[in-house]
């Protein structure tokens, strides 16, 4: 067997470096992300995602990324309220969940119009928001962090007892399609496009909001409480106001979740599943809108990727995890540019070295 | 009727008097210097006044309403800025949006209507994004205006926390050592500044632990010494002073 030579090794490893850097050119740009208007680039990544599923016909493809975009839709709103305003929650499983049966209980006991069940659940998972978030938003860091998880627990053992309203362990059935004036969004593809359709929207909305005055004191906060409220910034009520938002963005994602799946119980809003979007949020990038959606896609393949591997999967998982954290501690969606071109550099200088060895 | 003016704070930590029945005026379109040696209470009672803490005994009027309960944020609404010790700016943030992210209680816009980008608030936004260029235009920091604040040398971030300061247009303005950590140069071009902004129409409280600049710029000086008001008047009464010497040799005797 021939043996490997080693320079020929780096020489090819130069080339599949090269389709990153292309996809480095197209993601956002690192440095100007505070940039915060609309640009050349968002139209490409509209039109990718209108593409995508009709390039890619495979209704397993359409379905995973029908999971990224509700996930992504989830990720967002936890962006705004950890990635800009600097806190820490680990309960929006919960409000996720808030959204999930609040559909699922007025669709199959009431037979709400889903279209309503939509927004009732946003306007349900904001509500109980509101009156969480007024007591335990006084908490600072770790403090915040513990109490929310205790939410998002208290909310479990909730939905696992209370079984004549939720169904106890086993959850509700036969949540039907979501449908919008009879037209009904029943295969993968239909649904690929309205969740991705209300995740752009809801990334516009996003968008338009960081770079408005709220969006400034969002990261006024995030940087410096004191400063924040020596111009006037009320911080108790903003950070009141953005955890309301994110838990409405939850309460949607939540409701897709449901329509979807066409079934909700407890098992889905776990911690590991909290766990899975804080993920989604810093994998991705914190201060960027970005990051959480390259974050909920890149996530949602590798789970769906691994699981062919049964029980390695979740050693691998975390090893990916790791290595992904080591080599873009900012996120994917942040730094793809400059660690791309950091990683080639540093190629090319070993290189450089190694021939002056020999 | 003074600007803003304290009566009897007293404020104890944990046994230790900070401040001991200090009572305070500042007049309006003056500049008045607080000096004094350090841990003489100069910066317990900035955070009173501010309302980042709150006093065990004692009043204090800002426009003749009392603010000893305000929280921080409402009491800035007001129309008083402020500067900190330890430099507070926003450093995640650009150049102008810093300025912008000052001008915030002057600016329209919630939730729902900065998401859904309304045609004021677009108007709001553009007009503030004019202001703050004017503003990092009067500061030499234009140039800069696109770059991330936690990028520029540190007297340019001083200069920019002025400037955040001043995008809220307040009546009073707090500057709590606004010199520290300056090179002459800088400083000589702050103290410019600083009577600039008075000219402008806005009341001046400065802190200071250096006593050179604020003796040529403020109109009238007051001196704490471990918690007290020892001496109170124009800089050159101040400065011949018994106590405030004696307070000020003291300290230099101690720290030899």
């Amino acid at each position: 067997m021939k043996m490997r030579n080693k320079s020929e090794f780096r020489k090819r490893d130069l080339f599949y470096l090269a389709p990153l850097w292309l996809l480095s050119l197209i993601a956002p740009d690192p440095y100007l992300y505070h940039k915060k208007e609309f640009k050349k680039k968002d139209l490409f990544y509209f039109g990718a995602i209108c593409l995508a599923p009709l390039i890619w016909s495979d209704p397993h493809f359409h379905h995973l990324m029908v999971l990224a975009g509700i996930y992504a839709i989830l990720a967002l709103g936890l962006s705004l309220f950890m990635g800009y305003a600097g806190q820490i929650s680990l309960g929006h499983a919960a409000f996720f969940g808030i959204g999930a049966y609040t559909t699922a209980i007025l669709t199959t006991r009431y037979s709400v119009p889903i279209f309503l069940a939509f927004w009732a659940s946003a306007f349900s998972a904001a509500m109980i928001a509101y009156f969480i978030g007024r007591p335990i938003l006084k908490l600072k860091g770790y403090f915040l962090a513990l109490a929310t998880l205790g939410f998002g627990e208290i909310f479990l053992v909730i939905l696992r007892e209370s079984t004549d309203l939720t169904g106890g362990v086993i959850g509700i059935f036969g949540i039907p399609w979501f449908s919008v004036l009879g037209f009904s969004f029943d295969t993968y593809l239909k649904q690929y496009y309205l969740i991705w359709g209300v995740l752009i929207g809801l990334f516009v909305f996003s968008k338009n909001l960081v770079r408005s005055k709220v969006g400034r004191s969002l990261l006024a906060i995030a940087a410096s409480e004191d400063a924040a409220s020596s111009v006037g910034i009320n911080v108790p009520r903003i950070k009141l106001e953005i955890f309301v938002l994110s838990a409405a963005f939850a309460g949607l994602a939540g409701s897709l979740f449901a329509c979807v799946m066409s079934i909700a119980n407890p098992e889905a809003f776990s911690l590991g599943f909290t766990v899975l979007i804080v993920m989604m949020v810093i994998l991705g990038g914190m201060g960027n809108l970005y990051g959480p959606i390259a974050g909920a896609i890149l996530l949602t393949w590798l789970t769906d990727v691994l699981s062919r591997y049964q029980e390695y999967s979740l050693p691998i998982y975390g090893v990916i995890l790791i290595l992904l954290l080591i080599f873009f501690p900012e996120g994917i969606g942040t730094r793809l540019n400059a660690r791309v071109i950091y990683l080639i550099g540093y190629w090319a200088k070993k290189k450089k070295r190694e021939q002056g060895k020999f | 009727m003074s600007l803003l003016s304290m009566e009897d704070i007293v404020k104890e930590y944990d046994g230790v008097i900070a401040l001991d029945q200090v009572s305070l005026r500042v007049e309006r379109g003056s500049i008045k210097g607080l000096i004094g040696p350090n841990g003489a209470g100069k910066s317990t009672l900035f955070h009173l006044i501010s309302g980042v803490e709150k006093p065990d005994s004692g009043k204090i009027y800002f426009k003749g309403k009392d603010i000893t309960s305000m929280a921080p944020h409402e009491i800035s609404a007001l129309g008083m800025g402020r500067t900190f010790q330890t430099l507070q700016i926003w450093g995640n943030m650009t150049v102008v949006e810093n300025i912008m992210a000052g001008m915030n209680r002057r600016l329209r816009g919630g939730v729902l209507s900065s998401g859904l980008w309304l045609p004021w608030i677009r108007r709001s936004e553009k007009e503030a994004l004019m202001e703050a260029k004017e503003i990092l235009t009067a500061l030499g920091l234009l140039g800069k205006w696109e770059s991330m604040a936690s990028q520029l040398p540190y007297g340019k971030q001083k200069l920019l926390e002025l400037g955040r300061a001043l995008a809220m247009k307040p009546e009073l303005l707090l500057l709590d050592e606004p010199a520290s950590g300056l090179t002459l140069t800088e400083m000589r071009q702050l103290s410019e500044q600083i009577l600039q902004i008075r000219q402008d129409g806005v009341t001046i409280f400065i802190v200071e632990h250096h006593m050179g600049m604020v003796m040529e710029i403020a109109d009238e000086i007051a001196v704490l010494h471990n918690g007290k008001l020892i001496a109170e008047g124009t800089p050159e009464a101040v400065r011949k002073h018994p106590q405030v010497i004696e307070a000020y040799l003291k300290v230099k005797k101690t720290n030899a």
